[in-house]
């Protein structure tokens, strides 16, 4: 009863835009990283995951003191991110106001190369990892009735197609219906579930292109330039809040314009 | 249990703006004599999980509020 009583109180504070809760993963580095600087930037609390604490998220954490959460956790262990990631890092008695499903590995090969075993891990950590983090991020909701927001990354290649990405793209078009159907299930009690969708950016995921590669990609693109991980993060921050709380459902598209 | 069990049942019966009931008895059927519906019902699963620490929607269908009691009994979490 004590540990009720205590955990709403915890709820209703939690409630107060400074002190939201937003699980993201993948934040080491790369656009998690962004995601997670800008979300702590708007006051909020973040609950970092990934396998390991880098030095730019432990920066952070000494900027930010107990607002950086921090978990290192395998994501590809589906089967333990209840017992392992929420038992421990986010029990039910902790509100959880948003989440950010960022992590995410690349597979870059031909179709006629394509192997089943690194496909069934893509597949894990792209997919399964993000919709039973989804699952245990909307029991969290509703237990503490919180109109939560769940934000996918989502990428440009799922709308345009580039040779080599079939098996990473069809990853992201999982999540993305996986999005839309969320969002019209969990609407009623005011979830909200979109997908960022962003074009190619400078991190570690595309850093094994070539500078000629990736000029042709930019070329494709309106801006002739990168996305970057800031204007990413930005629209990951809008739908997470208040101003998004009639979007749901939705792609955002966020790549350079694309064309 | 079945004190804290009706607690958890009045919950989210008044969360959806229906009358508090009285007593829970076995036979009584979640969707058709208690109204409530599929996500009412996903709500009721993590209160029992959070109060019981038993998910008792997991391993398939359940009907009535007998079959809830006899699997919170069986976690021996009374
Ligand atoms: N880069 C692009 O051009 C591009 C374009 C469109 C969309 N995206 C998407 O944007 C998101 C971020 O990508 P990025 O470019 O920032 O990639 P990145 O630099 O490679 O970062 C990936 C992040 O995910 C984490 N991660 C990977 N595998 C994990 C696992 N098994 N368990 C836990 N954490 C894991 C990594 O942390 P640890 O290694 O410490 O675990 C890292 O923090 C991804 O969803 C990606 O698909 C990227």
């Amino acid at each position: 009863m004590a540990q009720k009583a205590q955990s709403e109180e915890l709820s209703k504070d939690a409630r107060q835009p400074m002190s939201k809760n937003i699980l993201i993963t993948g934040v080491s580095q790369g656009l998690g990283l962004a995601i997670a600087r800008a979300v702590l930037a708007e006051g909020c609390t973040v609950s970092g995951v990934s396998r390991r604490l880098s030095g730019h998220y432990a920066a952070l954490q000494e900027k930010h003191g107990s607002r950086a959460r921090f978990h290192a956790f395998d994501l590809s262990r589906t089967d333990d991110i209840k017992t392992e990631l929420f038992d421990k890092f986010l029990p039910l008695e902790t509100p959880l106001h948003g989440l950010v499903n960022n992590a995410a590995v690349a597979y870059d090969d031909l179709v006629s190369n394509l192997d089943g075993a690194r496909l069934r891990a893509l597949f894990e950590v792209n997919v399964f990892a993000p919709m039973v983090i989804t699952k245990q991020a909307i029991r969290s909701m509703l237990l503490h009735r919180v109109a939560g927001s769940l934000v996918h990354i989502s990428s440009v290649s799922v709308h345009t197609g580039y040779k080599g990405l079939a098996m990473y793209a069809s990853t992201k078009g999982a999540l993305e219906a996986f999005s839309k159907n969320t969002a019209r299930e969990w609407g009623e009690r005011g979830i909200r579930s979109n997908c960022v969708v962003a074009g190619f950016m400078e991190t570690a995921m595309s850093g094994t292109l070539t500078p000629a590669q990736k000029e042709k990609i930019y070329q494709r693109t309106a801006l002739k330039r990168a996305t970057a991980p800031g204007s990413v993060a930005a629209a990951v921050c809008y739908l997470l809040g208040e101003g998004a709380a009639s979007v749901t459902g939705q792609n955002l598209v966020v790549d350079s314009g694309t064309i | 249990m079945s004190s804290s069990l009706l607690a958890v049942v009045n919950e989210v019966r008044t969360n959806k703006g229906q009358p508090s009931v009285e007593a829970l008895a076995s036979s009584l059927r979640w969707r058709e004599d208690l109204g409530f519906e599929s996500l009412d019902l996903a709500e009721l699963t993590v209160r029992i999980e959070e109060k019981f620490g038993v998910d008792v929607f997991a391993d398939g269908i359940v009907t009535t509020v007998g079959e809830v009691v006899r699997k919170i009994e069986k976690a021996g979490r009374t």
